[in-house]
């Protein structure tokens, strides 16, 4: 190989400092929110002058809060249910489909995931607004399904693309109706591919705050939007809390992701 | 009698492309037919009309004399080995072969015994709880083969199923294929385009081209009696020399070759006038080599001596230009002290060439 990194000698030396660097750059300000949620005070003064535990008692003790997470947790359900069983159906017919404008529609699907937020927020609201989904968890729902759709095809099609026609074909002649054969086998086949449409659907929903804002009401907001609305009035630890808490489900997610993964494919 | 399988003028189009052109056969129960062609002949499709995955532009396939074409594929009860491998990635190799007793409503005890028969039909005792992904490509196509037969199906289809594989592991196979056609009696379509795989495995070969069948017959008798010159250049070796036809004799053919030789009471096909272009072909193991001045025989030089273990290979070009090849066993007398550039004569058995009407 051009580069190995055994004969690079002292360069070596550099690439896993720029390495570190770049870990440190992207982790650093996780590890100080996690550290200052537990820290004593309440300024959120740095390093903390003791450790503690009572911003998560708040946190835990504070209906509102509970109510906001409660609420994240159920659209990025449904979202994630909705997104993969309509991304399956997407899936289908972009990879197996042979209809004129295919690879336009495919192209289309994609838009969500570069149209500026903010735009795809404002439009939504406007449209919302007049149809009243504005503060309703459908409009919410609808709302993160259009940013997580994306995702959860592109994983879906990549699955299904790899995944041999022929082996359906066979299950159909063994007998199994083609709704059977593609129940029965090729969903288990792709089901890393589900698996993946599943996770970033549910992770889209869960951290998302644009749309969120414009989406929220008083009595109806999720863990981002309530983080973002709290900090705001009042700079509290409790807000370190919370979104320590966040981070915590999103990387148990990933872990369980990665270990699958590698189930998987033992 | 009805014959057990017959396909009656079947065609099938895409858009202006025509795939298949018009396909007639009839094959017999038990009996072990291959449909041997080039790729895009047609073979594949007819195959996949069969199974049920193509509807036909026009004709019909009938089993046991009643149409197959408006029962889905699924309710046809045939089985099919596929050319690239199909188990069921995520299900063990007993669950694969259960998989279609499963659909068919079988009891658990029952398809316990089935799968330990099967199994050992391929061979592949104790592989019940192995993964696919963890078997080798030979493994898997048996293990193929014997989901397709746990249910008794009435035919077995099977396209190019040992393409994939190298060609130790395919010549193993086609024994066990042979075998096991032999056990269950099954009546088999086998597609390839593998000349010496078809000769090897079949009773009959029907020999595919451009969408239509040119010849059906036995390998002996598609060897020795080919109806076109496509067939004798897809069975065996063979070459060709431009020559005008002199004489037309009940089915036989008098001709001239190049340089002015004239050999007569050779088998022609297709409609030829007297004076008219053809082409004969010669297969070089008929081929004899004499050192001198014969009469009908052809003039050449040797290019080449190749030895190829049993046999030997000598190119030779003839005294008008045109390229012929020449085999003879290893040791033959008419090789000592052949060199290259050396002038001979070719001989050859007017009954063993054929002419083919240009």
């Amino acid at each position: 190989m051009l580069l190995n990194f055994n004969s690079l000698g002292s360069w070596k030396w550099v690439l896993l400092a720029i390495t570190f660097l770049t870990a440190a750059f992207l982790l650093l300000p996780i590890l100080f929110i996690a550290a200052l949620s537990f820290g004593s005070s309440q300024w959120l003064i740095f390093p903390p002058p003791a450790w503690t535990t009572k911003w998560y008692s708040q946190l835990f003790a504070d209906p509102r809060w509970l109510d906001a997470a409660w609420t994240s947790f159920r659209i990025a359900v449904m979202v994630t249910l909705l997104s993969v069983v309509i991304g399956l159906f997407a899936a289908f017919g972009l990879v197996r489909g042979r209809f004129f404008g295919r690879t336009l529609l495919r192209a289309l699907f994609m838009t969500p995931m570069i149209l500026p937020v903010v735009v795809l927020a404002v439009a939504l609201y406007a449209f919302f607004l007049r149809i009243g989904l504005n503060g309703t968890t459908t409009g919410f729902v609808i709302a993160h399904l259009i940013v997580a759709l994306p995702f959860s095809i592109l994983a879906l099609t990549n699955a299904l693309e790899g995944f041999d026609k022929s082996i359906e074909d066979a299950a159909v002649l063994c007998g199994a109706s083609p709704l059977k054969a593609r129940l029965l086998i090729t969903l288990p086949s792709i089901s890393h591919g589900l698996f993946s449409a599943a996770v970033f659907s549910f992770l889209t929903s869960w951290d998302e705050v644009v749309l969120a804002i414009f989406m929220a009401s008083p009595t109806l907001q999720t863990l981002p939007v309530k983080i973002w609305a709290t900090l705001r009035q009042d700079l509290t630890p409790v807000i370190a809390a919370a979104s320590t808490l966040l981070i915590v489900v999103t990387i148990a997610l990933m872990l369980v992701t990665a270990l699958v993964r590698k189930g998987l494919k033992a | 009698m009805t014959p057990f399988l017959e396909i009656r003028g079947i065609r099938k189009q895409y858009g202006p492309v025509v795939a298949v052109q018009d396909v007639n056969l009839t094959v017999g129960r038990g009996e072990f037919m291959t449909f041997l062609g080039p790729s895009g002949s047609g073979k594949s499709t007819t195959l996949y009309i069969l199974a049920g995955f193509e509807q036909p532009s026009a004709g019909d396939m009938l089993l046991s004399g009643k149409t197959v074409l408006n029962t889905p594929s699924h309710q046809r009860n045939i089985g099919m080995v596929f050319q690239r491998y199909t188990l069921f990635p995520h299900l063990s190799v007993g669950d694969n072969i259960a998989f279609p007793l499963k659909m068919r409503g079988w009891s658990k005890a029952d398809i316990t015994e089935r799968v330990r028969k099967m199994l050992k039909l391929v061979r592949l005792e104790g592989f019940e709880d192995r993964k696919p992904a963890a078997m080798s490509g030979g493994q898997q196509q048996r293990v193929a083969l014997a989901r397709a037969l746990a249910y008794d199906p009435p035919v077995l289809l099977m396209d190019e199923p040992l393409s994939a594989l190298d060609k130790k592991l395919r010549e193993e196979i086609q024994h066990e294929i042979r075998r096991i056609h032999h056990e269950t009696d099954v009546t088999i379509l086998y597609v390839t385009h593998d000349q010496e795989e078809a000769l090897r495995l079949s009773d009959r070969i029907a020999v595919f081209s451009k969408g239509v069948i040119d010849q059906i017959g036995t390998g002996a008798e598609l060897y020795a009696n080919p109806a076109t010159r496509f067939v004798a250049e897809f069975i065996g070796d063979s070459d060709f020399l431009p020559c005008i036809v002199t004489d037309v004799v009940g089915g036989k053919a008098a001709i001239r070759i190049g340089d002015g030789i004239c050999v007569g009471a050779i088998p022609l096909h297709g409609k030829a006038m007297t004076g008219g272009a053809a082409m004969l072909m010669l297969r070089p193991e008929r081929l004899t080599l004499l050192p001198e001045e014969t009469p009908h025989t052809l003039a050449a030089r040797i290019d080449d001596i190749t030895f190829l273990g049993n046999t030997i290979d000598i190119a030779a070009t003839t005294g008008d230009g045109n390229r012929l090849s020449v085999r003879l066993p290893f040791g033959h007398q008419a090789l000592q002290g052949l060199q290259v550039g050396a002038q001979v004569r070719l001989g050859f058995d007017p009954a063993a060439a054929h002419v083919f009407a240009v």
